[in-house]
């Protein structure tokens, strides 16, 4: 069954067309990779498929409902990790934990079990700009799986990640329906079982597992 | 979604962060004593004219130190990408708003808690309940509409020019009200009930305006 169903998403900044036309569907449960170079579209897609960002043009679908008119009954549903990781410096990884635990309406103790999946329970108290990029990048994570989304959008999730980034990220994926961007094609092909190319915008077609369309 | 408890998540966030780093309050203390200090130098202040000159240097070091506050409340969120991870919860943009408007009207009577009794110290001017309550009654309204264009001004570039020209006209009408309120309270002519009817009547207008359009704001 499709979880997310895109048509015609098409996006300009100005004068600048970013997205032209891509369509897209993502089934219950898959892991989709998409897959470009720098420019080529992939935070833009990624923002609009996580509804933070409305297209100029096109429709989009998350689990039948429309995802601009409903955007914000579905963000019950969508977890996104940024590019940046939008964390309050000043606040440890708990209590940023914490707050979107408050603004989401999820217990607290969702706290410890989303820092136990990303392996930060031991510098759980740490102030977040007293934390590694990589680390960081850990509580970005967290705080997009705090709510237990049934969709996750990640933009380049393995980014300053480490060596374990894909051990981390398949048990972060575990169950859900997943959308990443990444540059790591051999990541892609472990972690995903689809890949979208993306050029200047355009969908050049998706392939399966180790068939990346070129 | 309980907006009054994302509300007060968002201003216990926000002053939990300004106490950690400390960036803003000290930063204002210190301007609104210079600025009163500067104000007492350049003015050959006696205790025939302190009455009538300390109410427009007080809203003078008010409505600068009031811009740099609430101009940080949404540009920090902006330099920090986390504005867009708190508009992606299902939390209502009106709540974050009242959240973000609340925290730096705590940060503004902070200052204020300095202000005053310098006023004081720098005029001889006496620091009664009305003096203050006339302060305070202002400030909510200031508030409102400038952490409004603050969240208008954060995703563009000359913010910090921007801030001030949308924001100081519309403040106009509580720096009348206010000074008129102040002045009486200090002695001068005029009606401090008017004076703070007025205020009043203002602060429920724009607190009632900017949460409607903050939703319409925050929202793309």
């Amino acid at each position: 069954m499709s979880f997310v169903v895109a048509n015609g998403l098409t996006h300009w900044f100005g004068r600048e067309l970013v997205l032209e036309g891509v369509d897209l569907v993502v089934d219950t449960g898959e892991h989709m990779a998409v897959l470009g170079d720098n420019g080529a579209g992939k935070t833009t897609l990624l923002r609009v498929l996580a509804t933070a960002l409305r297209p100029t043009a096109g429709r989009l679908q998350i689990a039948g409902l429309d995802a601009f008119r409903e955007k914000r009954r579905l963000r019950h549903h969508v977890g996104y990790l940024a590019h940046a990781p939008g964390l309050y410096p000043a606040l440890s990884a708990v209590e940023n934990l914490e707050f979107f635990c408050d603004l989401q309406e999820v217990s607290r103790t969702r706290v410890e079990e989303a820092l136990d999946i990303v392996a930060m329970t031991s510098v759980a108290r740490r102030r977040a700009d007293q934390l590694s990029r990589g680390m960081q990048q850990r509580l970005a994570i967290a705080r997009a799986i705090l709510h237990e989304p049934r969709l996750l959008v990640l933009d380049e999730p393995d980014a300053s990640l480490g060596e374990d980034a894909a051990e981390l990220l398949t048990r972060v994926m575990q169950g859900k329906t997943v959308i990443m961007a990444t540059h790591d094609r051999a990541l892609a092909n472990r972690l995903c079982q689809r890949t979208l190319e993306l050029r200047h915008g355009r969908s050049h077609g998706t392939a399966t597992r180790l068939h990346v369309v070129t | 979604m309980n907006p009054v408890r994302v509300a007060i998540a968002v201003a216990r966030k926000d002053l939990k962060s300004e106490w950690r780093t400390r960036e803003l309050v000290p930063a204002l203390a210190q301007f609104v004593v210079l600025a009163l200090l500067i104000g007492n130098f350049g003015f050959q202040v006696d205790t025939h004219n302190a009455s009538a000159i300390a109410p427009g240097i007080l809203w003078l070091a008010l409505v600068f130190a009031g811009l740099v506050a609430f101009g940080r409340t949404f540009a920090a969120e902006r330099e920090q990408a986390s504005l867009e991870a708190m508009l992606m919860t299902p939390a209502s943009p009106v709540a974050i708003f009242a959240g973000k408007a609340m925290a730096a009207t705590v940060l503004l009577v902070l200052c204020e808690v300095v202000l005053l009794p310098a006023l004081t110290l720098f005029f001889g001017t006496p620091l009664s309940g009305d003096v203050v309550a006339a302060v305070l009654l202002a400030t909510v309204g200031m508030a409102a509409l400038g952490v409004l264009f603050a969240a208008i001004v954060a995703r563009v570039r000359a913010r910090e020019l921007l801030l001030p020209l949308l924001t100081l006209p519309l403040w106009i009408p509580f720096i009348v009200a206010g000074g008129q309120a102040v002045q009486s309270a200090m002695g001068l002519p005029g009606s401090y009930q008017e004076a703070m009817g007025l205020l009043l009547d203002f602060d429920i207008l724009f607190v009632v305006l900017t949460s409607l359009a903050a939703r319409f704001v925050l929202d793309e």
